[in-house]
């Protein structure tokens, strides 16, 4: 028997305090999967809100801090396309320490979203899903653009026992959350994201499936506010039964 | 110092300062760019057929209208078959060495009201001005043309003595006439051209390379495909069968 | 007047233009449009995603050989008989135009579209000095008629009706004309022959500038690109050091995705290549060529952080893109380059502290990288510029102080850990069915939107029960 993969949770800041369920999810995901899952203690944040407003010196020692949290780990799974992003690409750079730059390298080299480590690494596409319907999935920008992954995500979903997947329409556009920016820019970002929420409900789907925290915290508060049925889901919410 | 001195003398001060460059090299250029042009035509004396297909393609596509003759001879009727449809009459023409021929008389004898352009500048300024009203007033303009771009369905027109620029460019309807020679395929190929131009340059060459691709458009009013802002409204391309020049 | 007032925050300005219902259709509409062409011309061209590397790699490569490309284009452009001049800023450069304008008696100048005059506003140092300038690009002659400054790189008028350029010629014009684009575009052309037979000068920019030739590149769809540089006796072109290329060669990379990125043309209609003055035995052309190398800038973001940015064509894609762009417009923008670019080539024009609230308008989501012919990272230089707000405190301290706090917070797990059972305390009163419908701190964010409450046990909270689970 060869030995089990073994991974760490990076579960975020946003994961932790506003959608612990998506985190259960995961762990519970992943050990039916029979990977070997541990949560480092101590973790906090990467350091991207800060790094995205310009406030380097305290991102870098968010990212020094994080480096060494999961140093040992084999890989490290964020439930969230940016926070994966801001591991794999900013980090190295943030870094002045050469030994904790070449740590950070290494951490990027094993830092995966989700549906990456799902396909990619585990090999898996076939999942049941905890609803069933209709479902249409939005890119979210740092998963998109800055890990250039489209396709995990919907390889699993276009498997999705009891699950139809329907396109998005500009399915690639932001849903304008962008962090800070939604606080800054409130009204640009709300109308950004009256577009997104226009073409969510124009698909028929059921839910709507994101893998980052950031635009299920916006698509999620905008269709609440507006009583929308359709369901902001996290892609972990929805693969309930395991391999099938 | 002189001013040029200071200012790239700033620009080697701040150049200084860059760090961590990544390694850069710009396009690869034909080293001899005759040969290339002649190896381009040699691949086209079997690949032409296709080459000009495509062309009519593309220049149709962009608003172009394209017709096809035996021979320079046969120019005449169809300039005349478009002047007639549109019912006008003026047209003004590249020098006959220009254009490959004396289509002149022949354009006239179809009612046509047919003007050339002198072969070199005119030192009178009277004599100039006088030029400029003719050529403005003129309905159609005759040119030939130096490259034709099947990729694009673009005309390229190097200007000089005897091929004014104002021919192509005043008139509403601008006629080009071209043949085998001209024929390229692809922009690339259109770029060795242009180095071979630049290396080599006989006496009576002008200041300016045109590349036609259509009528004159815009859309700057609620993106709306129009046609005819400044320059010609209609773009006709004449393919010759014969060689112009024997 | 129309001309965006900069005493207004740009959160304000971007809040006109949320309301403007026809700049919110007309947006939609043309940035759609140029997306979906952009999209088919890069669609039937599978070798133009390696042309664009190639494009970047040269603009790179000439970047760093500046100085040396320079000189050669310089002694190229003299030996043709063109004078070349230097402005390290707008008023030098507007100086050497006037200068030359003066000593030719120039009184009527005709301008082909070009955003660097725009940039160093020529057009009222013109008019200040006698010489009436007019632009003949449709969309900057119907903005030049409204005393207005464009509102798109490549589509300067895209934010008004027919209707609008209707009564607009009728002001200005005196012709009641029928609101029909082809019967105002027939006006336009009658209205601009007219000055470009009479005009004395023609002022452009350059698309591009080849040093081993000397060549001046224009592309344009109208054709007053040909009409500028041929009609009048003298023509002026004012470019940015940075659009020098080295060969005729290089030049072909780029016009081979310039238009697909801008238009979803596979070539503009004209692109015109100028040596120089009139030649012998050329009946037309101008006896005199000038060329205006300006730095503004520029030249000091050789080693700086925008170096990236000189690499930009100005294609206007990324703007398309731009969901906030397409959201507020150019006009809100403020300065002369609208959209996610144009943040950081006015940060290169006028510093940082003029970008203080514009470098935040952006999403960071990258679709403007995606869209650039030469791959230009712009959410990563607007990232720089947030830094240099928040290191050299251009930032307000309200915004500095909140980071700092946050910082310590997260830099800290005990603190992280005690933050939770307050942030539950005092977002009590506000939950309701399990969402937050109104947070006086983030009152304009939930003004459309539900904020989730921090969950009566965060994850970390439950780590310990779940790592109990066996799977």
């Amino acid at each position: 028997m060869t030995a089990p993969v073994r991974a760490s949770l990076m579960v975020t800041c946003l994961g932790d305090m506003f959608f612990p369920e998506v985190g259960v999810r995961v762990v519970r995901l992943l050990r039916r999967l029979g990977v070997v899952v541990d949560f480092p203690e101590g973790q906090t944040c990467c350091g991207q809100p800060l790094f995205n407003s310009g406030y380097h010196g305290g991102a870098a020692r968010l990212a020094a801090r994080t480096v060494e949290l999961f140093k040992a780990a084999e890989h490290v799974v964020v439930p969230s396309g940016s926070c994966a992003y801001m591991v794999k690409h900013e980090f190295p750079s943030l870094l002045r320490d050469s030994a904790a730059r070449e740590s950070a390298a290494r951490l990027a080299g094993r830092t995966w979203e989700l549906s990456q480590f799902l396909v990619r690494v585990l090999g898996t596409t076939r999942f049941r899903a905890s609803v069933s319907g209709r479902v249409t999935y939005h890119d979210s920008c740092h998963l998109l653009r800055g890990l250039h992954e489209s396709e995990s995500p919907r390889a699993i979903l276009r498997n999705l026992e009891g699950a139809e997947l329907v396109d998005l329409p500009g399915h690639d556009e932001c849903c304008g959350f962008g962090g800070s920016f939604s606080v800054r820019l409130p009204e640009v970002s709300s109308q950004i994201l009256e577009k997104k929420l226009k073409n969510i409900e124009a698909t028929g789907a059921a839910c709507v499936v994101a893998c980052d925290a950031g635009c299920l915290m916006q698509m999620g508060g905008g269709l609440r506010r507006r009583r929308s049925k359709v369901r902001p889901v996290h892609l972990a919410e929805l693969l309930d039964g395991g391999a099938s | 110092m002189t001013p040029r001195d200071l200012f790239l003398t700033r620009i080697r001060a701040e150049m200084a300062k860059t760090r961590g460059l990544f390694p850069a090299r710009t396009a690869a250029r034909p080293a001899d760019p005759g040969a290339v042009a002649e190896t381009i035509r040699r691949q086209l004396a079997e690949r032409w057929p296709a080459a000009l297909e495509r062309f009519r393609e593309e220049f149709e596509r962009v608003g172009g209208v394209f017709h096809r003759v035996g021979a320079l001879a046969g120019v005449p009727q169809v300039v005349a078959g478009i002047a007639h449809e549109r019912e006008i009459r003026r047209l003004v023409a590249w020098d006959a060495r220009e254009l490959g021929g004396d289509l002149l008389p022949a354009l006239g004898a179809r009612g046509l009201e047919p003007f050339a352009m002198p072969p070199g500048d005119l030192p009178d300024v009277a004599a100039r001005a006088a030029l400029r009203e003719r050529v403005a007033a003129a309905e159609l303009g005759l040119t030939g043309a130096d490259l034709a771009i099947a990729e694009t369905g673009s005309l390229v027109l190097r200007s000089g003595a005897g091929r004014p620029r104002s021919t192509s460019l005043l008139p509403a309807c601008h006629i080009a006439v071209f043949d085998r020679a001209a024929l390229i395929e692809s922009l690339a190929q259109a770029g060795v051209f242009l180095e071979l131009w630049s290396r080599e340059e006989p006496a009576g060459v002008g200041a300016v390379t045109s590349f036609i691709t259509g009528p004159s458009r815009t859309a700057d009013i609620e993106l709306t495909l129009t046609r005819g802002v400044h320059g010609p409204k209609e773009v006709h391309a004449v393919f010759v069968d014969a060689p112009i020049r024997g | 007047m129309s001309d965006t007032d900069l005493s207004v925050p740009f959160r304000r300005r971007a809040n006109g233009a949320l309301k403007d219902r026809h700049l919110q259709e007309a947006l939609t509409i043309a940035t759609t449009k140029f997306i979906d062409l952009r999209r088919e011309a890069f669609g039937e061209f599978p070798e133009g995603e390696g042309l664009r590397d190639l494009a970047r790699e040269i603009k790179e490569a000439t970047l760093q050989h500046l100085d040396r490309y320079l000189d050669q284009l310089i002694d190229s452009v003299e030996r043709l008989g063109g004078h070349v001049h230097y402005a390290g800023t707008s008023d030098e450069a507007r100086r050497v135009v006037l200068d030359i304008a003066a000593r030719t008696g120039a009184r009527m100048a005709v301008k082909s579209k070009s955003m660097a005059t725009e940039e160093i506003h020529l057009n009222e140092a013109l008019e200040a000095a006698g010489v009436t300038p007019i632009e003949t690009d449709l969309g900057e002659y119907i903005i030049q008629l409204a005393h207005e400054r464009p509102s798109h790189i490549i589509a300067p008028a895209i934010h008004k009706t027919k209707g609008q350029v209707a009564e607009l010629f009728a002001k200005e014009l005196k012709r009641e004309v029928a609101a029909d684009p082809e019967v105002l575009t027939e006006i336009a052309r009658g209205e601009l022959r007219e000055k470009f037979l009479k005009a004395d000068l023609g002022i452009t920019g350059a698309n591009f500038a080849v040093a081993d030739t000397g060549t001046i590149v224009l592309v344009t769809n109208e054709g007053n690109g040909r009409m500028v540089t041929s009609l009048p006796r003298v023509h002026v072109a004012v470019m940015g050091v940075e659009k020098v290329v080295p060969s005729m060669t290089d030049l072909m990379v780029f016009l081979q995705i310039l238009a697909k990125s801008a238009t979803g043309q596979k070539l503009s209609v004209y692109t015109t290549l100028v040596r120089g003055p009139r030649r012998a035995g050329e009946l037309e052309g101008p006896d005199e060529f000038h060329l205006v190398l300006l730095d503004n800038g520029r030249i000091g973001q050789l080693a700086g952080p925008l170096r990236e940015s000189l690499s930009c064509l100005r294609c206007g894609a990324c703007l398309n893109v731009c969901p906030v762009y397409r959201q507020i417009g150019g006009h809100a923008y403020g300065h002369t380059y609208p959209g996610p670019i144009g943040i950081l080539l006015t940060a290169m024009l006028e510093g940082p502290r003029s970008v203080k609230d514009l470098a935040h308008a952006s999403s960071l989501c990258g679709a403007c990288v995606d869209a650039c012919p030469v791959r230009i990272d712009i959410p990563r230089m607007l990232v720089e510029l947030r830094r240099e707000g928040a290191e050299r405190r251009i930032a307000p301290w309200t915004e500095r102080l909140a980071y700092g706090l946050m910082a310590r917070v997260l830099g800290s797990p005990r603190l992280y850990r005690w933050g939770k059972p307050i942030a539950r305390l005092l977002q009590r009163p506000f939950v309701r069915g399990g969402t937050i419908r109104s947070l006086p701190l983030l009152a304009d964010w939930t003004q459309t939107r539900d904020l989730p409450p921090v969950a009566a046990r965060t994850f970390q909270e439950r780590w310990r029960d779940l790592e109990r689970e066996t799977s």
